[in-house]
C-alpha cells in the first residue's frame, strides 16, 4: 500500500491522534508482511507524539527487522528521520508492565548520589 | 480587594521566587487582587506569561482581578500593549509588531494556532536567519513543551506563553507557564502505590522526568518520554538554555550540562523558559546523530 501523508494527515505530523490514525491504517498490512510506502515529502513539521503512536506502536505487532524491511518512509526530511529513529529506539526497549517499585528505587538511588 | 505590588521582574531564580510569593498571595485571596506596578521598571516575558496566567487562575476561582494601568510606567506599558497583554485584560490599546512576541493564552490544546504562533510570530519575523527546514525543526521541538503541559498538567486555566527577541544579545526567549499540578506532584501520584514515593525530592522527580523514555503516560503499548530529551539536545547544540520551575524544583540545561535543585518555595504548576541563540552557525544537527550529515 502507499499513502501520501500530506493528503491523509497534512503538512504537520505532530499529534498522537493523527499518529494513531496512521498506525491503524498500516498495521494490518505490516502484520501480513506487505510492503507499506509512506510518502512524507510535503510534510514540514514533526513531533514525537505523532511518531510514538504511528511508528513506535507498530513494534507491538511487528518485529523491528520486519518493520525496517516492509515499512518504507519516503521523502522524510532530516528532522523527521531523527525523531523516527529516536522513537524506534525508545519503543524497542519499552516494557509495558511498569514496575513502580523499581522506578522509586531508581529515583532514590539517583537522589542518594546527589547527596554524596 | 488587596493591593499587590508587582516589582521589576527579570527572569532569574530570584525573580521567579518573587512570582511564587505573588502567586501565594493572589491565589489565597477570595476578596480579589489589584495588581499595582508603581515600583516596576520592566517585566520579562516569563513574568508576563506568569502574571497573565495567575490573573486567569484567580478569575477561574471567582476572585476579582484588576490591573492598575495608571500605575504602570511608560516603557512597561508600551511593552504590555505591544505584546497584547493589556488588551487581553481589558485595556483599549491594541497590540503591534515590535520585538515582543505576543502574550498568548490557550485553554485547550489548539495545535495549529500554537504551531502558527511559533512558526510565524516567534521564529518567522526575520530575526532568526535559518532555513525553513530548521525553523520547522525548532517548532517541532518546542511544541513538545506544549504537549507536555496540556497532557500532564491538568491545568484548569490552560497554558500561557510570551516571548521576546533581545536584540543586544541576539537571543530569542519563550516562556510557557501552566497552573496545573506540577511535574514532581504528577510523578509522586504516578508512583503512589509505593509509600516511599511521597518522600521523593522534587528535584529528583524532575531529574527522572528529564531522562529519555521516562514518562507517567498511561497508554498501554505506546512508548513515550522523548519530548524533553529531544528539546534539551537541541538546546545543547544551540548553546541556548532551558529552565524549568515545577512545584519547588528547578532544572536548567545549558552548555554546562544539566542541574537540578530544590528551592525554598514554589507554586502549583510548571514554568518553562527557553532561550535560543539566533546564530545560524549554531543550528546544526551534526552531533545529535554522528553518523548522519548536517541538515543543510
Amino acid at each position: 500500500m502507499r499513502l501520501v501523508i500530506s493528503e491523509t494527515i497534512g503538512a504537520r505530523c505532530i499529534v498522537a491522534e493523527d499518529g494513531q490514525r496512521l498506525h491503524d491504517a498500516v498495521v494490518g498490512h505490516l502484520r501480513d508482511n506487505e510492503d507499506v510506502f509512506l510518502d512524507f515529502s510535503e510534510v514540514r513539521q514533526f513531533a514525537s507524539p505523532f511518531f510514538n503512536f504511528s511508528i513506535g506502536q507498530l513494534l507491538n505487532d511487528v518485529s523491528e527487522v520486519n518493520l525496517r524491511k516492509f515499512l518504507h518512509l519516503e521523502g522524510l526530511n532530516e528532522t523527521g528521520r531523527i525523531v523516527v529513529e529516536r522513537v524506534i529506539a525508545n519503543a524497542s526497549k519499552y516494557q509495558n508492565n511498569e514496575d513502580y517499585r523499581k522506578i522509586v528505587d531508581d529515583i532514590l538511588e539517583q537522589q542518594a548520589k546527589g547527596e554524596d | 480587594m488587596q493591593n499587590v505590588l508587582v516589582p521589576t521582574l527579570n527572569d532569574g531564580q530570584y525573580d521567579f521566587l518573587r512570582l511564587f510569593q505573588i502567586w501565594e498571595t493572589v491565589s489565597t485571596a477570595p476578596q480579589g487582587t489589584r495588581f499595582d506596578f508603581s515600583y516596576c521598571t520592566f517585566l520579562r516575558p516569563s513574568a508576563v506569561a506568569f502574571l497573565g496566567g495567575l490573573a486567569r487562575l484567580a478569575q477561574h476561582h471567582n476572585y476579582p482581578v484588576t490591573f492598575a494601568w495608571e500605575t504602570i510606567s511608560g516603557a512597561v506599558m508600551a511593552n504590555l500593549c505591544q505584546n497584547g497583554f493589556a488588551s487581553s485584560f481589558g485595556h483599549p490599546s491594541p497590540g503591534w509588531n515590535g520585538n515582543s512576541i505576543p502574550f498568548r493564552e490557550d485553554r485547550v490544546s489548539a495545535t495549529d494556532p500554537i504551531l502558527d504562533y511559533l512558526t510565524d510570530l516567534w521564529l518567522g519575523r526575520g530575526w532568526v536567519q535559518v532555513s525553513p527546514l530548521l525553523k520547522d525543526a525548532i517548532v517541532g521541538k518546542v511544541w513538545e513543551i506544549y504537549t507536555n503541559s496540556f497532557e500532564h498538567s491538568a491545568s484548569s486555566v490552560g497554558v500561557y506563553s510570551c516571548g521576546q527577541y533581545f536584540q543586544a544579545m541576539n537571543q530569542l526567549a519563550l516562556s510557557v507557564v501552566d497552573f496545573g499540578m506540577g511535574i514532581p506532584t504528577k510523578i509522586r501520584r504516578y508512583l503512589q502505590s509505593d509509600p516511599r514515593a511521597a518522600n521523593l525530592l522534587s528535584s529528583s522527580c524532575l531529574e527522572w522526568a528529564f531522562q529519555s523514555g521516562n514518562t507517567t503516560s498511561h497508554q498501554p503499548g505506546v512508548a513515550r518520554g522523548l519530548g524533553l530529551d529531544l528539546l534539551k539536545e537541541f538546546i545543547r547544540i544551540n548553546q541556548g538554555s532551558l529552565e524549568i520551575y515545577s512545584n519547588n524544583a528547578y532544572a536548567i540545561v545549558d552548555r554546562n550540562g544539566e542541574r537540578f535543585q530544590d528551592m525554598n518555595s514554589g507554586f502549583a504548576g510548571t514554568a518553562v523558559l527557553i532561550k535560543l541563540n539566533c546564530d545560524e552557525t549554531l543550528y546544526h544537527f551534526r552531533g545529535e546523530f554522528p553518523n548522519r550529515g548536517e541538515a543543510e
